[in-house]
């Protein structure tokens, strides 16, 4: 029954509707490197980008590429939003984490509720039509939105990592997440990395929510789930480590989209907190890739239960 | 009246709630945003040991306190091994998961809810007893956490909460005391649970979802972290205050986001301008008085 | 049996950085030792190692003859093992005395299940150990202070209430993290007195320290460390007077 094609099919249709979770976890995994928090409040921006772009294209009839700069705009807006009036704040009074967290957990729900305020709780697609035409490459359907989500996205892995290892702002960024009271010893301004690295951060979620939106329903509370997809992929991945990050969450979408072989598709949602808790339980320092040069990982910012590391 | 009473009672089960998280959130400093999933854990398993399998109505209620105590006590050992941000990472997947698995199962009624719950007390007593029995619990609730808060267990959660570190170093085992807090706060939970599932004798996991926990985060930030009367403030104020709203006619679909973007606003508020919240507790850890004389006296 | 601290051949590495070289180190029951040496010379590394906030890659450390390499840092401490902090690390929300209650080997209070069935035992304990704790303080002169915030505490008196603490653990070893920097006058008379005492009743103490008057007047022995590794040991004086020594102190 599982013969050459249909495999073939599935994991073509996986990996690309891996890409937008790629790009998810990339943003989430990318603020907790350099910037030490759990970001979740990228539920927020991923609302905000989806609803901008849903206004323009869904409600406005505006074109597409219109309402892709929307969902940039919208995402990265937030993003800068967020630092500037919260997580820069809390960091000056120097909050503890909890207190950033909680932050970051209600700012995303009182997005959800403004949302829900405004555009309903019905599920929403940014175009009109979740099905795109199909052309057939030897055994295995091709849809039309598949090729530019795998293009964007690894045209959008590419370019993350050319501009840490090539740029000169990607190159403070990678400084600040080793060693942030050093490298502000040479002269980098710690506020201007966060900021954008949020930034950053904005544009990577604007594009998959955009992506995502194209081929999906989502509701006000979606962006709650889909991150939880990002924060297991990220610690499995290994916190710090962002090609394992994106690897994880690639084969993470492949597991998750082949279940539907073998699991009833209400469960399929359940399979995620699976995800999550075999992270937790099994993989909370990651799984550990042999160690490349240019990818060290920087230690967890918190402190383990063996009262080891930094308080 | 009998609407009095509703808002009595539910009044009463948010201060055990609140009370409860302010224990976990507040003095024990572990952040965990799955309250609610412990109420419902309570409330499911104590209606359906009742109406299922004939378990008379308080020892289900119990039941329901202790089964929310062993499924927190899964939870916090799995994360907690880790470290505390990993805590609360699996308490939102814990939170969701559970309630996604009620959702699903058909012998918890699934989406649509839970009914025919066994009534308690409300039939034979009448109306005022149950008032009488869920203020009675809210306020051991809110006694026996103050004395624990205020005896020598307090005095290591505080100095747990300062150091970690230095506290481990001195022979204290931090990791079971977070275990146990949380147990606890859970566990009370959970009875809270009960206790709102034979009075209104009607649960569904949409009553248990992410809007409880921005609703007792506010009670919490917004009362008073670790003060004995900020949660219960904040339980009570919070409580009036969508019922307030209710007066005002309006449609489900804009109330139910009107609840959110007014607790979710208070939280932050709070947070940026008053971060002690209404009832600030003192920064140092007090003892109680009585035993500080005794001692001085010796 | 070996009684007080004996670590053998302690191996440590740090991303890049070798913390500690192969240390073999006795610290004998009722023998005060003291560690000197430049910064980075992995001193207080030696101590994190010893009393377990990090595990070693190599090597073992035995208390009274009892293996404690496996042990986490709680446990080690409930076999008298104590320290203090370089760093203080004392807790700001407790009082004077209330941050010496904490530090007794086993705390009454610790748990929840014990608290609630058997609180009386338990306010017996406190009191005993309240009494414990204000003579402890009597003994380094601060029984006046007990009840006032840590926080509102001059740092010099500080200093001396992190050994009280780590006293109340009746420790068998005894780590001191520089104990007297910042500290003069009286508080250092006083500290000198107090780790005499707990030398001639048996602990067995070791003493990271740059005040090298403070170690010359109150250790045993000296130890110099450089680069994770013993260099000399042996009379304070001695190490002290060796030139190339002094060369490695102040070269870096």
């Amino acid at each position: 029954m599982f013969s050459l094609p249909i495999l073939a099919q599935i994991l073509w249709t996986s990996l690309a509707t891996s890409t937008c979770f790629v790009l998810f976890a990339l943003a989430f995994a990318l603020v907790l490197k350099v910037n030490r928090i759990f970001n979740f409040a990228q539920a927020a921006m991923m609302t905000v980008g989806f609803y901008a772009a849903y206004t323009v294209v869904g409600l406005a009839d505006g074109p597409g590429w219109l309402g892709f700069l929307a969902a940039l705009l919208g995402s990265v807006g937030v993003a800068v939003l967020l630092e500037i009036f919260g997580f820069r704040p809390l960091r000056k009074r120097r909050a503890s984490s909890m207190f950033v967290f909680i932050f970051a957990l209600v700012i995303s729900e009182l997005i959800s509720y403004v949302i829900m305020l405004v555009y309903g709780t019905w599920p929403a697609t940014i175009f009109p039509s979740l099905f795109w035409p199909v052309t057939l490459v030897g055994p295995v359907a091709v849809s039309q939105w598949d090729v530019p989500a795998v293009v964007s996205t690894i045209a959008a892995i590419a370019a993350l990592f050319a501009f840490l290892q090539f740029s000169r702002a990607g190159q403070f960024m990678t400084a600040v997440a080793d060693n942030p009271d050093l490298a502000e010893f040479y002269g980098i301004t710690k506020d201007r990395i966060y900021l954008i690295t949020m930034i950053v951060a904005g544009l990577l979620t604007g594009l998959a929510m955009f992506l995502y939106g194209s081929r999906a329903q989502v509701q006000p509370m979606s962006s709650i789930d889909l991150l939880l997809f990002a924060i297991a992929a990220t610690i499995i991945g290994g916190i710090g480590n962002l090609g394992g990050t994106a690897i994880t969450a690639v084969v993470l979408g492949i597991v998750q989209n082949t279940s539907v072989l073998f699991i009833p598709s209400e469960w399929q949602g359940f399979l995620l907190y699976v995800f999550l808790f075999t992270a937790i339980v099994f993989f909370p320092k990651g799984i550990r890739l042999p160690e490349r040069r240019l990818a060290r990982s920087t230690p967890t910012p918190t402190i383990n239960a063996d009262d080891s590391g930094e308080a | 009246m009998e609407y009095f009473y509703t808002i009595v009672i539910l009044m009463a089960l948010y201060v055990i709630l609140a009370a409860s998280f302010n224990f976990v959130i507040g003095y024990g400093g572990l952040v965990s945003i799955a309250h609610p999933v412990f109420y419902a854990i309570g409330a499911y398993a104590s209606a359906l040991l009742a109406r299922d399998v004939g378990v008379p109505v308080i020892l289900a209620i119990v039941a329901g306190g202790l089964i929310a105590l062993l499924a927190s006590v899964a939870l916090a050992l799995s994360s907690l091994r880790v470290s505390g941000d990993y805590l609360l990472i699996g308490s939102i997947g814990f939170q969701l998961g559970t309630l996604e698995v009620i959702k699903n199962l058909h012998w918890t009624g699934g989406a649509g809810g839970l009914s025919n719950i066994p009534s308690f007390l409300t039939q034979t007593l009448g109306p005022q007893a149950y008032v009488a029995f869920a203020v009675a619990v809210a306020v051991c609730t809110v006694l026996l956490l103050r004395w624990i808060a205020h005896g020598p267990y307090g005095r290591a959660m505080s100095a747990m909460r300062d150091d970690e570190l230095a506290f481990a170093a001195l022979g204290r085992n931090a990791m079971v005391m977070k275990i146990t807090i949380f147990a606890l706060g859970s566990g009370l939970a959970g009875l809270a649970g009960g206790i709102y599932a034979h009075y209104f004798r009607f649960i569904a996991p949409g009553q248990f979802d992410l809007l409880q926990s921005s609703a007792l985060l506010t009670m919490v930030v917004v009362g008073g972290l670790r003060s004995t009367w900020g949660p219960i403030v904040g339980a009570i104020a919070l409580e009036a205050l969508p019922q307030a709203i209710t007066f005002i006619n309006l449609p489900p679909s804009v109330l139910g986001p009107l609840q959110g973007i007014l607790f979710t606003s208070l939280v932050l508020i709070f947070m940026f301008v008053r971060p002690q919240g209404l009832i600030a507790a003192s920064a140092r850890w007090r003892g109680r008085q009585e035993e500080v004389r005794d001692a001085n006296r010796a | 049996m070996q009684t007080g601290l004996k670590v053998t051949n302690l191996c440590k590495r740090f991303g890049g950085i070798v913390v500690a070289d192969a240390i073999d180190l006795d610290v004998p029951a009722g023998r005060i030792v003291g560690l000197i040496g430049p910064n980075g010379a992995g001193k207080t590394s030696f101590f994190n190692l010893v009393s377990g906030v990090v595990a070693p890659d190599a090597g073992r450390v035995m208390l009274d003859g009892e293996d404690v390499t496996g042990l986490k840092m709680a446990e080690r401490a409930r076999r008298g093992l104590a320290r203090t902090w370089q760093n203080l690390r004392l807790f700001p929300s407790l009082s004077v005395l209330d941050n010496l209650l904490i530090g007794t080997r086993d705390y009454p209070g610790e748990r929840l299940s014990r608290l609630v069935l058997q609180s009386g035992r338990i306010a017996r304990d406190e009191t005993q150990d309240r009494l414990k704790a204000l003579d402890v303080l009597e003994r380094i002169g601060l029984a006046g202070i007990a009840h006032t915030d840590i926080v509102n505490v001059p740092y010099g008196q500080q200093k001396l209430i992190g050994v009280a603490r780590a006293l109340m653990n009746n420790p068998r070893c005894l780590l001191l993290d520089e104990p007297m920097a910042g500290v003069e006058g009286q508080a250092y008379r006083t500290l000198q007195s107090v780790v005499r005492g707990l030398a001639a009743s048996g602990v067995a103490i070791c003493v990271v320290e740059h005040n090298v008057a403070f170690i010359r007047d109150l250790c045993d022995e000296g130890v110099f460390m450089f680069a994770g590794k013993v260099l000399a040991r042996g009379d304070v004086e001695s190490l002290v007077a060796d030139p190339r020594l002094t060369e490695l102190y102040f070269g870096t």
